[in-house]
């Protein structure tokens, strides 16, 4: 994915000296899968990944792959060395996908290992993944919409726990009160959580434009404001009418077809409506911020407000949409956990990942798809650790538990690089 | 004009907080007392009063108290662990005579709270002192007993041969249900012959599946599927709210079961009764009524109360809609195995647990 902005970015060559590093690193991986993973194996034992997801899944029903666990980890090995010895001696051109199987080689080598002599659901492992990472993504979407016009919107965790408040009010409302069909209470729930998450996006366009209040000091405020009030509301009315706070849940949709796909299908087109809305979501902000006259008003506010303000762009007016329209995205996270997953709203239940979701905005360079990139290497190591603690992997758990953020880290200080933000991010626009 | 702003900020954040500690009005009790009653004030854990758990059945126990005994009740909630102290020391300012402590990550606070201020009576719940502290009392629940039912039960009931549970963190007050969970399967299978495996915790190995908080109802969802994924029939979400999530998975996927904890699940999350199996009753609304009656009376002093299957401070959910699911045999064998735990024929591995991590 090239996009404009990181072909601006982009910064010559690799180093000689950086890609003897690559090398090093591939053999170290050969070595480590080697030594601790397949030498500690009896010869005899098999894994078997389990690629069904099993449950009423309309996948084509698929066999489980079972693998002789040590034979599999000294290929595994091997090819590490190969692709290391090959990266030392000539180097590639595309280290970076290189490093991408390496990483892939040591996942599956080290699943392997885990589970040696036990079954692996894989495709829940993926499935969980995705899951784990939608909320994360809208929330770096949000992210993503707010900063690319020079406002920092810290407040996206504020906005993710009142859009999930309001969805969980209002959907049980049109459900539980006016009897609505499920479709149309659902949808109603989630048009609410929007609008409580533009809401809120206006009230912090308001504070960092019209007022030129410190955004991080804005957003902090309305984290509080969002804390207290649902807790409060939470305790005060949904703990004494419980039925307003049953909403219920869309369910599962099917895509013809595409859900029959093995592995893939089930994880990617099995999905309820708001996994598929995220989809549509990234493509069209993509395309909104990197092809359309808005996109290049919006990048051109986030870069240099006075260039664009001098040339006609109203900046004002562009923060104030889309801050706006971050705070919907943010409400609509909200709305997800609550709708797309537990159906009931619980007092400070985003527990943070509104702000993980800021952090793989930034993993992601700014970029809609970086965001939901670094988005899914954090749920997929979150998954992955919940897997391995079953699997009882002698690993303590508060290590594993540490998992996702060290896997993300590790990622992006050794794969992405530098990150560099919008020029004007977080400065207010004083016209002259 | 920026002046201003920051006003209006200032009085936002302010409200907000406001609105997030204020102690709910409670009504006061239409019989007026001559003398003045006696002042409790409940800080709870981060989680929420309503949160169907640990807070709201503590919580339900101060009810108990007013409407019984007609003392004054309120409670603050704590909105992340350093609010403890600020919690502690705002009732303290006001005078409270009694302050009941919810949760074992607030055993520090309180007990610094307590040496400075030796007038005041307090008690803990999840939490006990060695040495006691003469103004502490700690409420602790013997859970592996009724846990260890709760085991045997659900190696009696699984179609899958697996079971599975989680944890919100890592902490005894946790892992004893997981032990005695383990426990319970175990001696299920030693009795019938079976191989029911346990997902998600081991004794042996001192490790097990948490989520790491008592917040994120989506964590309990993925780990609810995550279990079922790897083929348990059968949860127990050991987590707070957070098993809320793991219950709408188990819902989704027919066949598969929940075992509540803390308050019986059938009638707190009514809405999830028909996959509710039963649930692991910890009943801290009645040691902490007790608790502040010791105080009424007088008899109050430190130390520590331990709720058992002996005492009813533990024990069991009925079966509700799967009554006619649960084998009568089955039933037999849980009663008598009651028996056998409380005459202490029967030892759940609590004990030796603990004396493993020494």
């Amino acid at each position: 994915m090239s996009t404009p902005w990181q072909a601006v970015g982009a910064r010559g060559s690799v180093s000689i000296r950086r890609a003897r590093t690559y090398g090093f690193v591939f053999l170290a991986a050969g070595l480590f899968i080697f030594l601790l993973f397949a030498r500690g194996l009896p010869a005899v034992q098999t894994t078997t990944f389990v690629l069904h997801p099993g449950g009423a899944s309309q996948a084509l029903p698929i066999p489980d792959l079972t693998l002789p666990s040590q034979t599999t980890l000294y290929i595994l090995a091997l090819l590490c060395v190969f692709l290391g010895g090959w990266q030392l001696a000539r180097g590639f051109r595309r280290v970076n996908l290189v490093l991408g199987i390496i990483a892939g080689a040591f996942v599956i080598a080290f699943l392997t290992w885990a589970a040696s002599g036990k079954s692996f659901n894989l495709t829940g492992l993926l499935n969980s993944a995705l899951l784990r990472a939608v909320p994360i993504a809208l929330a770096g979407l949000s992210g993503v919409l707010c900063e690319r016009c020079a406002v920092i919107n810290i407040a996206i965790e504020g906005m993710m726990l009142t859009g999930a408040f309001t969805a969980a009010l209002m959907g049980s409302v049109a459900a539980n009160v006016w009897k609505w069909p499920a479709p149309a209470s659902l949808t109603f729930g989630l048009i609410s959580a929007l609008m409580a998450g533009a809401l809120l996006g206006l009230l912090l366009a308001v504070l960092a434009v019209r007022f030129k209040v410190d955004q991080i000091i804005a957003g902090t405020a309305i984290n509080i404001l969002a804390t207290g009030i649902t807790s409060f509301l939470s305790a005060r009315i949904l703990s004494e009418f419980q039925y307003l706070n049953n909403p219920g849940i869309f369910r599962p949709v099917s895509l013809p077809l595409l859900s029959k796909i093995p592995i893939i299908g089930p994880v990617f087109f099995e999905q309820n409506i708001l996994v598929y809305v995220l989809f549509i979501l990234l493509a069209a902000v993509h395309i909104m911020l990197f092809y359309t006259r808005w996109g290049l008003r919006t990048r051109a506010v986030g870069e240099h407000p006075r260039a664009a303000d001098t040339l006609g762009v109203n900046v004002f007016r562009t923060r104030y949409i889309n801050v706006t329209l971050g705070g919907m995205v943010a409400g609509l996270a909200g709305a997800f956990l609550i709708l797309g997953s537990v159906g009931r709203f619980d007092e400070l239940m985003t527990a943070g990942k509104g702000f993980i979701g800021l952090a793989a905005m930034i993993f992601g360079k700014w970029t809609p798809f970086g965001a939901f990139g670094a988005a899914l290497i954090f749920g997929f190591a979150d998954a992955l650790q919940t897997k391995l603690a079953i699997l009882a992997v002698p690993i303590p758990s508060q290590f594993l538990l540490m998992a996702p953020y060290l896997v993300t880290m590790i990622v992006l200080a050794g794969v992405i690089g530098e990150a560099i933000p919008p020029a004007a991010d977080g400065q207010p626009y004083e016209k002259q | 004009m920026r002046k201003i702003v920051m006003v209006l900020v200032a009085l936002v954040v302010i409200a907000s907080m406001v609105m997030a500690c204020a102690p709910k009005a409670t009504p006061a009790p239409t019989a007026a007392p001559e003398k003045p009653k006696l002042k409790v004030g409940m800080v709870t854990d981060v989680g929420g009063i309503d949160d169907k758990s640990f807070n709201a059945t503590s919580w339900h126990g101060m009810e108990l108290a007013r409407d019984e005994l007609g003392v004054e009740v309120a409670y603050l909630e704590s909105q992340q662990q350093t609010d403890y102290a600020v919690n502690i020391t705002q009732f303290i300012d006001q005078k409270y005579d009694m302050i009941i402590t919810v949760g074992f990550l607030l055993g520090e606070d309180t007990k610094t709270f307590a040496e400075k201020n030796p007038n005041v009576k307090f008690a803990i719940v999840d939490y006990s002192y060695d040495p006691p502290i003469p103004n502490v009392l700690g409420l602790t629940f013997a859970t592996d007993e009724d846990a260890f039912l709760a085991g045997y039960l659900a190696a009696g009931m699984t179609q899958t041969g697996k079971v599975g549970t989680f944890g919100g963190i890592k902490i005894p007050p946790v892992t004893i249900f997981m032990v005695g969970f383990e426990n319970g399967v175990k001696y299920y299978n030693q009795k019938h012959g079976t191989n029911v495996q346990v997902l998600g915790w081991e004794s042996a190995k001192d490790e097990g599946l948490f989520v790491g908080n008592f917040e994120s109802t989506d964590d309990g969802r993925r780990a609810g599927e995550d279990l079922i994924g790897e083929g348990a029939d059968i949860i127990m979400p050991v987590a707070g709210p957070v098993g809320l999530g793991t219950a709408a998975a188990v819902r989704e996927h027919a066949g598969t079961m929940l075992i509540g904890v803390d308050t019986d699940w059938c009638i707190s999350a009514a809405e999830y009764c028909p996959v509710v199996l039963t649930s692991v009753m910890k009943n801290m609304d009645v040691a902490v009524r007790d608790a502040i009656k010791m105080a009424l009376d007088g008899t109050f002093k430190g130390g520590t109360y331990v709720g058992t299957l002996k005492n009813g401070g533990v024990g069991i959910a009925p079966f509700h809609e799967f009554d006619g699911k649960v084998p009568d045999s089955l039933k037999k064998e849980l009663d008598q195995l009651k028996q056998d735990i409380i005459a202490g024929k029967i030892n759940t591995g609590w004990q030796d647990y603990l004396a493993t991590l020494k």
